[in-house]
């Protein structure tokens, strides 16, 4: 187990250097599928297998296509050429939000307050547990959710049809 | 009764009939399965050439191409050679020493069978002409080009039945007309020597150019040039040589020394030989107006031909068969100037 | 998995048996065998699935494609491979043999390290598909509670193979087959979840096993298979639909379309990651045949089939008869049907198989709460009947219009 976590941690870290520091866009994408793939086995390592099928699931098989996908409809990023300057001068503004999650992060693992909120009995994480908390629990938060993916999908649907539109 | 995706579904039932069908039908299995089983080829189809001989005994000798080179100068794409065999002495010996086909460029038109007036090369039926190599291998020579009359016979029996009824009948008649003629000359194959003053084989006259023979060229280049040479240094002399005697037409013109006529080339046009011979007798006159192959199609050499209408032996005009119609017509018109026509 | 682990010893010790008539190594070899420590059980009951999976799956493999050349053949009323041993059955042997020798091309401009990658992930996500697929009563390799999900999952991974291969090429027309089959792996994969989603509902787990076991009972055990209920059927041929689109079969193999665009994604891939790439991709047909097998067919169920030794082992030839059911029905599709053409394919997934995905949706909540069962069938089958012919009046009804060629004159 120790040795799994450190592996993974491993191929997590070294993926997620990888992405931000590669010259070309798809070799960063690929290596973002690496680290999405160690976070992945992380969750399996937990004993969190609905967890995993979906991390795999949405974040390999949905989001990373997704960018590989509008990488392949944009010009000049295919080459060995990247973006050297994307923040400029910023790179205080990277610094300074860096900084504010990882205080954030800090302060949330310390004083612990998910485990404080979890009901007792929530320690399993079958997939009937997660369904159940889901939809009879946690209904509202998940409706709500629901919701507002839906309006996002609405509002890509409705910028899309605009340009059609002026198109014609 | 329609509903949507009843074609994909009719589609289905063919294609299952189609897999049940070729187990049970043989019809429908038309596949041949080529090394072991072949598709009989139709009669009349051809591939490439072949020269027919009639002897089993003896191909090379019995073999029905006289080298005329009829169908090297038709051929389009120009993928057949030739040189006429030879004797120690030089004598043309009515035969090919080398005869070459390059199976990578010939396109299979049948013309050199159709132009061909020994019916010597045929179109053969065989298919599997692959090599190995990409150079040699791709031509065929004389040894592969030769096949026997029987096998003619066996692929294409039709053509080769007619082929065979017409060359008896040809030689038939040709021994019908040689019988009468047979009688001043001692041998009947021959034909009748003509009666006309013989040119009597002198030295050649002209200067003979030679190339030396450490010009840069390869033998035949240099012996082609020497008697192209040759050939221009007389026709320039030739008229040289003649005016003197040009107000006197009556004079008879000296006749071209043996071997050594400048038109007797087949590469000439017509017109050009004509002018080469225009200061000859009417018996050089209609050597040039031949198509300068000494095919004997006609039955005689170039020259034989042309003396044998001079002195009236042969009445016909219209052998010369690698000169068609040209020959035939210019023929006429010669005979017609020299007004024993 | 359980199975195995209850089986190894057994295994070993017949093994021991056969082994101890060795002499040298015999004795102790057959000693060890037979009372074998806990940690060689388990590396055993570990290995005998492995070794399964990678072996008679590349083996059902490389006869698929004989099967289909014949039977595609048979289809055009050819022979198909008759040389290679009799009646061809050394002919993958041969292919395999031929592929090896061949020449490895990778094109100069290529990006030579994710074009080396690409085949290599092309087989990984379709071999672990497999490990979530019950091949007999009980005999699953890994029983994931999970295991539909991971199935999607996985085979969504593929299409980044099919990503790679095609991007680092460097090739236009390697390019266009990945970007299609991007567009089309991430379409098609929701009507075929949603799809999966029904049967979920109706067996209440994820897990492929329980699934299958669902399906067991009635008359024969194969009345009880979801294909016979009426949300089962629709499922099944939306599934069905959904996976060979996801597996690029004909008629959906838009990605490597020969006449349009080469081979699509493995244009530039020569000799064995050629190989590779059609491997990973006939794998993961056969296992997309297998999970429709599990989820709709009844999977291991069948007449006789059942726990225990005989029962396990007729289980194990229903699934593969029914696996070998589908295969044949892909092929003979791939043998009559046209290509579509990509917007029809599109337009196909979203306009007709997710809306018929969310109302076969809803007919499993109406089979589950409509407790008299003939009611159920009427009013489920009504439901599906009337949604399926209005989308199809609406799909056709959408007026055509006339094409517009910009760039030919
Ligand atoms: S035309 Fe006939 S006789 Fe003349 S060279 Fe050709 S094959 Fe020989
Ligand atoms: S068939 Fe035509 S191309 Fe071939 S050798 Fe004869 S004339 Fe030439």
């Amino acid at each position: 187990m120790e040795i799994a976590f450190w592996i993974l941690s491993a191929i997590t870290v070294i993926g997620a250097i990888l992405a931000i520091t590669m010259r070309n866009l798809v070799h960063c994408v690929l290596s973002l599928i690496l680290f999405f793939l160690g976070i992945a086995g992380h969750y399996l390592l937990l004993r969190a297998d609905f967890l995993f099928a979906v991390q795999v699931l949405i974040y390999i098989g949905a989001v990373a296509v997704l960018i590989l996908f509008a990488i392949m409809l944009t010009r000049h990023v295919t080459g060995t050429e990247g973006p050297r300057e994307v923040l400029g001068g910023k790179w205080w503004a990277g610094m300074g939000t860096a900084v504010i999650i990882a205080g954030l992060l800090w302060a949330i693992i310390r004083k612990d307050p998910l485990a404080a909120m979890l009901p007792a009995g929530m320690a399993s994480t079958s997939v009937t547990e997660i369904g159940r908390a889901l939809v009879a629990d946690w209904l509202v938060p998940f409706e709500a959710m629901g919701v507002l993916l839906t309006a996002a999908l609405i509002g890509a649907v409705v910028i899309a049809l605009e340009e059609v539109i002026r198109k014609r | 009764m329609g509903f949507i995706g009843k074609g994909l579904f009719e589609g289905m039932v063919v294609t299952a009939r189609n897999f049940v069908g070729s187990y049970f039908d043989k019809e429908r299995l038309v596949t041949v399965q080529y090394p072991e089983e072949r598709v009989q080829v139709p009669e009349n189809s051809r591939t490439f050439p072949f020269l027919v001989f009639d002897k089993d005994s003896d191909p090379v000798a019995s073999m029905r191409c006289v080298a005329c080179k009829i169908c090297e100068v038709e051929c389009p794409p120009q993928c057949i050679y030739i040189v006429m065999d030879r004797d120690e002495k030089g004598k043309p010996q009515q035969r090919p020493k080398v005869f070459d086909i390059d199976i990578s460029v010939c396109m299979q038109c049948q013309i050199c069978v159709e132009v061909c007036p020994f019916d010597a090369i045929k179109m053969d039926n065989n298919y599997e002409k692959s090599q190995y190599g990409r150079f040699d291998e791709l031509v065929e020579h004389l040894p592969e080009l030769l096949k026997s009359n029987e096998f003619y016979n066996k692929i294409k029996p039709t053509e080769a039945t007619a082929v065979d009824a017409k060359l008896k009948a040809d030689a038939e008649k040709k021994a019908k007309k040689a019988a009468p003629a047979a009688k001043p000359a001692a041998t009947a194959a021959k034909p009748a020597a003509p009666a006309a003053p013989k040119p009597a084989p002198v030295a050649a006259p002209t200067a003979k150019i030679a190339i030396p023979d450490d010009a840069p060229f390869t033998p035949e280049q240099r012996q082609w040039l020497s008697g192209y040479l040759s050939t221009v240094a007389a026709s320039g002399v030739a008229p040289a040589a003649a005016a003197p005697v040009a107000g006197t037409p009556a004079a008879p013109a000296t006749e071209a020394p043996a071997g050594n006529w400048p038109w007797h080339d087949p590469g000439l046009g017509m017109q050009r030989r004509l002018d080469l011979a225009k200061e000859t007798p009417i018996a050089d006159k209609l050597m040039a107006a031949m198509a300068q192959t000494d095919c004997h199609a006609c039955g005689y050499d170039c020259r034989g031909y042309a003396d044998a209408i001079a002195t009236g032996a042969e009445t016909d005009l219209s052998l010369c068969l690698p000169g068609e119609a040209e020959t035939a017509n210019m023929l006429k018109k010669l005979m017609q100037e020299a007004g024993k026509l | 998995m359980d199975q195995v682990y209850k089986v190894a010893p057994q295994l070993l010790k017949f093994l021991s048996y056969l082994l101890g008539w060795l002499p040298w190594i015999g004795k102790p070899v057959a000693g060890f065998l037979s009372n074998p420590p806990a940690w060689f059980l388990l590396a055993v009951a570990i290995a005998i699935p492995i070794l399964f999976v990678v072996s008679v799956f590349p083996g059902i493999f490389a006869y698929t494609t004989l099967v289909e050349r014949k039977a595609l053949g048979r289809i055009q009323n050819r022979i198909g491979p008759n040389r290679v041993g009799r009646w061809g059955l050394l002919q993958p042997i041969a292919d395999g043999v031929k592929l090896l020798t061949k020449e490895d091309i990778v094109p100069r401009s290529a990006d030579k390290f994710v074009h080396f990658l690409a085949p290599v992930i092309a087989v990984i996500p379709s071999v672990l598909l497999f490990s979530v697929v019950p091949v007999g009563a009980g005999l699953v390799p890994v029983d994931l509670n999970i295991g539909i999900l991971f199935a999607f999952a996985i085979s969504t991974a593929s299409v980044l193979a099919l990503f790679m291969g095609g991007w680092a090429s460097r090739n236009k027309f390697s390019l266009l087959g990945a970007m299609r089959a991007v567009a089309q792996v991430v379409s098609y994969e929701v009507p075929m979840v949603l799809a999966a989603v029904a049967v979920v509902m109706a067996a209440g787990s994820l897990s492929t096993l329980a699934i299958a076991k669902a399906q067991g009972g009635g008359i024969l055990n194969v009345t009880h298979w979801f294909v016979f209920r009426p949300w089962g059927f629709v499922g099944f041929i939306l599934f069905t639909i959904g996976a060979m689109a996801e597996s690029a079969r004909t008629p959906f193999d838009i990605p490597e379309a020969e006449s349009e665009i080469i081979a699509g994604y493995h244009t530039e891939y020569s000799g064995f990651k050629f190989a590779l790439f059609q491997l990973g991709e006939y794998l993961a047909s056969i296992a997309m045949a297998g999970i429709t097998v599990t989820m709709f067919l009844g999977g291991y169920n069948g007449p006789g089939s059942g726990p225990g030794i005989l029962g396990g082992l007729i289980s194990m030839f229903w699934f593969f008869a029914k696996l070998g059911g589908m295969i044949v029905l892909t092929i003979w599709i791939r043998g009559t049907w046209p290509r579509v053409r990509v917007d029809q394919l599109m337009s196909f997934a979203w306009k007709v198989l997710l809306p018929m995905s969310i109302v076969n949706i809803v007919a499993v909540g109406m089979w589950h709460y409509i407790a008299i069962r003939p009611i159920a069938w009427v009013v489920t089958t009504l439901w599906l009947v009337l949604w399926f012919i209005t989308l199809s009046k609406l799909a056709a009804s959408e007026n055509i219009e006339k094409r517009e060629y910009r760039y030919a004159s």
